[in-house]
């Protein structure tokens, strides 16, 4: 029997609602095309989505983090839950093309149905990274899995803005030397919920946890009960040691924030604005600095910059103040 | 609006020579694809079900192996039953001239054999895709 994909929205919908691969997968598609005609259908899917809890797991090249996405996909699926992963990873920054690579971690769980695997480029998406996984996890949301994963390199804003997705956030690092100082530059201890030293067989494991946890702890008042401190574990992703603790560590921190409804709130809002942001900022772009075809008048303006008869702050506050 | 072109990229059962198809996923890189690379050891239902949630535009696949024409004809019953037949198939790697007619006939859209060049190999994909590459290069 060949599949036919849905072309009438209420049908694609309906593909989408019950877990339709093929469907599900031509939307993001469309998502990262930059396709304005599914705005219609990511509203639809957003006012009856929020039921799928997202773990985001985030940390430097080479950490393992799809090793252990790999590892948590094995334990879940033993207690059959079903699980979609958004894998994200850098492209080419000159030629906007990439290899995707996190599936070869994850290739035993190919043939499982109740695991849906989708990679991202980090670029050659329009209106942005930001933009495009978001909308792709309000699919994976509907898709009406129990579980959604999310990966990411974790460098740069983008990459924050998605962890502000996730109910939880799992910063990975490893022993390697300085990674925790670049971890507080990176304003990673931050955003994370649980922290994990992958690699733990490597030399200087327990150093790293010792000093990730001093960082971590140096962040939170030790007598604030109401808070949640995360906790800073140690796994060997490739032989599975550790990843039975860190799938409970997460059901703990699921547990804090249904104990917690204010702090969930104050993810959720959050959550929100950044998402506005990203919407915002994007059809901003889009109106005034267009990537298809430049404007006459915005034309007009880069060159007064240029020529230095007027500056970059007088030639915004004249684009907005366009928007009345 | 516009779309790249998402090659996938794998090999299937114990063919382990993927020195070639790493080469050309790295070529393919630098030509503004995106490719999807599944590695070695796959099955042909873990690569269709690899496309069906990549939404690729292409696969392809690279054998060192006598036993291609096998593999392949397993492949594509297994993409026609999944409803994925639409998605054109090329096959690299130890390619006998002699088999080609078998390997097309079977519904191959691209064999590229020892001698292939990546110019001819990118110009497959844009043409199979109706897509540009330089379109995508340019955007950067």
């Amino acid at each position: 029997m060949r599949h036919v994909a849905a072309t009438d929205p209420v049908a694609l919908l309906a593909d989408v609602r019950r877990g339709d691969v093929r469907a599900s997968a031509r939307l993001i598609s469309r998502i990262e095309a930059g396709d304005e005609s599914v705005t219609p259908l990511l509203q639809s899917l957003y006012r009856q989505g929020g039921r799928t809890p997202i773990i985001g797991i985030t940390g430097p090249p080479g950490a393992g983090k799809s090793t252990l996405v790999d590892q948590l996909l094995t334990i879940y699926r033993s207690r059959s839950l079903t699980i979609a992963v958004l894998a994200i990873d850098p492209a080419s920054p000159f030629t906007g093309g990439a290899i995707l690579g996190d599936r070869v971690r994850m290739a035993r769980h190919n043939t499982d149905a109740g695991v849906f695997i989708r990679s991202m480029s980090s670029r050659g998406v329009l209106g942005g990274l930001a933009r495009a996984a978001s909308d792709a996890l309000i699919v994976l949301d509907a898709m009406g899995k129990d579980l959604i994963l999310v990966e990411t390199v974790g460098v740069g804003q983008s990459e924050i803005d998605i962890m502000r997705h996730a109910a939880s956030t799992v910063i990975l690092q490893t022993p390697a030397g300085g990674d925790v100082v670049q971890a507080v530059k990176a304003g990673i201890l931050e955003i994370g919920d649980v922290f994990v030293v992958n690699k733990s067989d490597t030399s200087g494991a327990d150093r790293t946890v010792a000093a990730l946890r001093e960082s971590v702890e140096f962040r939170h008042d030790p007598h604030d009960a109401s808070a949640w401190h995360p906790p800073v574990l140690k796994t060997q992703a490739t032989e599975a040691s550790g990843v039975q603790e860190l799938v409970e560590v997460l059901e703990l921190h699921a547990v804090y924030l249904r104990a917690h409804p204010e702090a969930l709130r104050r993810r959720l809002l959050t959550q929100a604005r950044v998402c506005l942001t990203e919407l915002v900022s994007d059809g901003l772009r889009r109106r005034y600095l267009g990537a298809e075809s430049m404007s006459a008048p915005l034309a007009a303006l880069l060159e007064e910059i240029v020529d230095r008869r007027t500056d970059p702050y007088d030639a915004a506050r004249q684009l907005l103040g366009a928007l009345g | 609006m516009t779309s790249k072109i998402r090659c996938l990229l794998g090999m299937l059962g114990t063919d382990v020579h993927s020195k070639g198809i790493r080469t050309l996923a790295q070529l393919l890189r630098d030509h503004g694809v995106e490719v999807i690379y599944l590695g070695e050891h796959n099955t042909a239902d873990g690569m269709v079900s690899a496309l069906l949630a990549e939404d690729a535009d292409v696969l392809g696949i690279s054998f060192s192996t006598a036993t291609y024409v096998h593999y392949t004809r397993d492949l594509l019953e297994k993409m026609q039953s999944a409803g994925v037949d639409d998605v054109p198939v090329m096959l690299g790697g130890l390619i006998h001239r002699d088999d080609e007619a078998e390997l097309r006939e079977i519904g191959v859209k691209g064999i590229f054999g020892p001698g292939s060049t990546t110019d001819q190999i990118v110009l497959f994909l844009e043409q199979i895709t109706g897509k540009s590459l330089s379109a995508a290069r340019s955007r950067d």
